[in-house]
């Protein structure tokens, strides 16, 4: 009775556990492509000196303008539109300088005979929808109807570069580099939630490793834990100092009066040290962002909200 | 000793309920719900100040189909007449009433560009041309905006709904929010009848 009682709850388990990725894989909507470069052809259309040449005039126009202009070509945008595509490969890639946004996506579906120019929020002044229209209808289409795809590509992408520059946009950071590499330790990061976080870690443990290492060690190890923390979550060694002492110093002069009492080094003391740890540092790990790696990459900025234009040929 | 661990158990452990009661992600995802809907209101409006430019172009175009501009004026009054107020948020009767007002100056919008295809001199007209454009990008606005509400809607109704935070929002009466739900679910499952002979293009 029993048994199969559990063999109900694990075949259940199973059928849960085998039907969630099917929901997922099921909802049937085209995967964002990898952002491995500023210009990305899946469909073999260009030659390489093209998008050798297309790569080029991208990367000067982030160089001297810090926009960040990615070209893509699908096959198709089945089974969703290409204004949908675009918006979610454009929030998936977030293209375009962290505290600008200054992103511009160019999605060709080749197969569809469709174009569209997907505009960030930031850059909506500088090329509106109209504008993008234009660009399209007047760069574009002729060149895509006579099968000149490069081409028509580097006519657009210079008019873009055109609209952008006539945009007061931030200077791009001097060195080229500064802008790519994406900031992981203040990214995601929340500076009030680690304060709060060691204010009351300090008043909770700062008694109890005075009382089991006694007081001196305890605020020692107190402080050193806290900075240890601190510098692993935020990689500064000055918050990481700063806060190693001001819990040094708290553990040492309000850590409690009885601390001299107890200064036995029990199993249980030991064991709740490893566990305090080990919450915070379950805690704190998620905290952080994973970052993308590759030549190129993405400032992380953008935010499309569905400006820009389409067009077909 | 037993006693200060037992104290540094409870300690974290409620330290680790308040931060667990989800009231800081309740305010949080209130807010974010609320800039989510000024967008989508924001969109809507901006279509709707579209609107009489469209018409106003098509009007230039001798002999176009009346019944078909009345709709879209009548739907934009109806749906400009609506208040709207914070307070929509929390009724849903009256969020149904606008989102079904919007659906119908959706549709009535949509039929006007189909009509207007059979007039080629209107095709031509670069205005009317860019007027389209416009309206295109506010449809699309208008569909990212509905989307990040929806699902800034989702992540505050399944804090409001599970447990343990649910009882937080039972504390502090926090209700689940309405979200978008397609108006004509009945008309959408239904195959599209299609007819050819009626549809004779205009000169």
């Amino acid at each position: 009775m029993h048994l199969a009682l559990i063999y109900k709850a694990l075949i259940a388990i199973l059928l849960i556990a085998l039907a969630t990725p099917w929901a997922h894989a099921d909802d049937g909507l085209l995967p964002v492509p990898a952002l491995t470069g500023p210009v990305i052809d899946q469909t073999g259309t260009l030659s390489a000196s093209d998008k050798a040449a297309l790569e080029t005039q991208l990367q000067t126009l982030e160089q001297t303008r810090g926009a960040q202009v990615v070209v893509l070509m699908v096959p198709t945008t089945a089974p969703e539109d290409i204004a949908s595509f675009a918006n979610r490969v454009g929030n998936t890639w977030k293209i375009g300088r962290r505290d600008v946004g200054d992103g511009v996506l160019v999605i060709v579906a080749k197969n569809d005979r469709k174009m569209r120019i997907e505009v960030a929020k930031a850059l909506e002044g500088a090329i509106p929808d109209i504008a993008a229209a234009r660009i399209i209808d007047g760069a574009m289409k002729p060149r895509f109807q006579q099968s000149d795809y490069a081409g028509g590509l580097r006519d657009a992408v210079i008019q873009l570069s055109a609209r952008i520059a006539g945009e007061a946009l931030p200077a791009p950071a001097s060195s080229g580099n500064a802008a790519h590499s994406p900031d992981t330790s203040r990214d995601g990061f929340d500076w009030t939630d680690l304060a709060v976080f060691l204010f009351f870690g300090v008043m909770v443990a700062g008694p109890l490793a005075r009382s089991i290492f006694g007081s001196r060690l305890g605020g020692l190890l107190m402080g050193g834990g806290v900075g240890l923390l601190a510098f692993v979550v935020t990689s500064s060694l000055i918050v990481a100092g700063g806060a190693g002492l001001l819990a040094l110093l708290y553990t040492w002069i309000f850590g409690g009066t009885g601390g001299g009492s107890s200064r036995r080094r029990g199993r249980g003391g030991a064991a709740v040290g490893g566990w305090g740890a080990g919450v915070g540092g379950g805690g704190w790990s998620g905290g952080g962002s994973s970052s993308d790696s590759g030549g190129f990459s993405s400032g992380g900025g953008g935010d499309f909200g569905g400006g820009g234009a389409s067009g077909d040929w | 000793m037993i006693q200060r661990i037992f104290a540094l158990l409870t300690a974290l452990l409620a330290l680790s309920a308040l931060t667990g009661c989800g009231y800081n992600d309740f305010q949080r995802l209130d807010e974010q719900s609320k800039a989510a809907w000024s967008e989508v209101l924001n969109q809507y409006q901006r279509r709707a100040d579209l609107v009489p430019n469209i018409v106003a172009t098509v009007k230039g175009e001798a002999n176009f189909e009346q019944e078909t501009l009345t709709r879209v004026v009548e739907a934009r009054a109806k749906a400009t007449s609506i208040q709207v107020t914070p307070e929509t948020l929390n009724n849903p009767e009256a969020f149904n009433k606008f989102q079904q007002a919007q659906g119908e100056l959706s549709g009535a919008l949509s039929r006007l560009m189909v009509v207007s295809e059979r007039y080629p001199t209107l095709q031509a007209n670069q205005g009317f041309r860019d007027l389209r454009v416009t309206l295109e990008g506010t449809e699309n606005r208008i569909t990212v905006a509905r989307n990040r509400y929806i699902q800034t809607v989702q992540e505050y109704n399944v804090l409001a709904r599970s447990f343990p935070t649910n009882l937080t929002a039972i504390a502090f009466s926090y209700a689940p929010k309405p979200s978008f739900t397609v108006a004509n679910e009945a008309q959408i499952s239904a195959p599209p009848t299609v007819d050819f002979s009626a549809s004779k293009p205009k000169p």
